[in-house]
């Protein structure tokens, strides 16, 4: 088939009309979303600071267990260091709440995130 | 080239009237100052185009007018995101492209495919009317993969204006005329098999 025969066949396409309740439908839906409210945006900005700790306190965690592994004799670590580490420190009572407060904050944004009817 | 409003799609006939750029900048000024019904002269103006847009994407006729819809409304909720240096109906074919390519990578069009597995007997095609033909070789454009395809739709839809279709898609016009070019040639390969496969069948 010729370059010329396939633009003619392409651009020789037949139009179909929209039907006659098209415009209604579309106004009808615009209108609905017009009326709606807006949905209300993530939180970032009380979440910002919470995030910011939580990833400072995990820092400050991942050092302090880092500074106690190299204190210890070589002989005692037979796991790798950073694992005994993370694992004393979440082995305190301080850490639980921590790890319990983050995973409320990761329930409700996921929660969120899943069914926006619940924001408004 | 502006693609031509009209009732009853881009290039019809009955009802076109020259483009109003003006009238599209003064009902979207309306709009967004929050009268919602100076919406309904702007979908009356664009629905032919661009319900015959999504026919050529998608090949049905209801799911068109569904794809069309969704575009109407992406296109009312980003109205203050259209800059006015560039006319209304590129923003507009901007963002009508958009939502039907995500909508087909949603869900592939079915209909195109099916025809285009029974073009593969060679004999089927062979018994075809040209108007039929002509049909077939359309709904072959929906098998290409999906930058090629999007490449042709849009580029014969604005009436083979490599510019406009380039804005569309949101590509260079270099990039469009290498889709183009490759889509051509895929095309014509697929021709030329059911062609030989039509010979062999005799």
């Amino acid at each position: 088939m010729s370059h010329d025969e396939l633009d003619r066949i392409l651009s020789g396409e037949p139009e179909i009309v929209p039907s006659s309740g098209f415009t209604a439908n579309v106004m009808d839906t615009v209108r609905r979303e017009a009326t709606e409210p807006p949905p209300i945006p993530f939180p970032w900005r009380r979440v910002l600071p919470g995030l910011a700790v939580s990833v400072v306190a995990l820092g400050m965690l991942v050092a302090m267990g880092l500074s106690e592994m190299r204190q210890m004799p070589a002989n005692k670590i037979s796991i790798p260091i950073e694992w005994v580490a993370v694992a004393r420190q979440l082995a305190a009572p301080e850490a639980g709440w921590g790890a319990l407060a983050l995973l409320l904050c990761i329930c409700s944004w996921t929660l969120v995130r899943h069914f926006p009817g619940w924001r408004s | 080239m502006q693609p031509r409003p009209a009732g009853t799609g881009l290039t019809g006939g009955g009802g076109a009237r020259p483009v109003s750029a003006a009238e599209d900048r003064a009902q979207v000024g309306k709009v967004l100052a929050g009268d919602i019904a100076a919406f309904e002269p702007i979908v009356r103006r664009w629905q032919g185009p661009l319900v015959n847009l999504a026919y050529r994407f998608c090949r049905d006729r209801a799911r068109a007018e569904d794809m069309a819809q969704e575009a109407f409304l992406r296109a009312y909720r980003g109205l203050h995101q259209w800059r006015r240096d560039a006319a209304f109906s590129t923003w507009l074919f901007a963002v009508a492209a958009n939502v039907y390519r995500s909508e087909l990578r949603r869900i592939p069009p079915a209909v195109p495919l099916e025809r285009a597995a029974q073009l593969k007997d060679a004999r089927a095609f062979d018994g075809l009317e040209a108007q039929d033909r002509d049909r077939a070789v359309r709904e072959l454009v929906q098998t290409l993969p999906p930058k090629y395809r999007d490449a042709v739709v849009l580029f014969y839809f604005h009436e083979m204006d490599v510019p406009a279709a380039a804005r569309s898609l949101d590509v260079r016009e270099g990039t469009l005329k290498a889709r183009l070019s490759r889509a051509r040639e895929i095309l014509r390969s697929k021709l030329a098999r059911l062609l030989t496969a039509q010979k062999e069948a005799r």
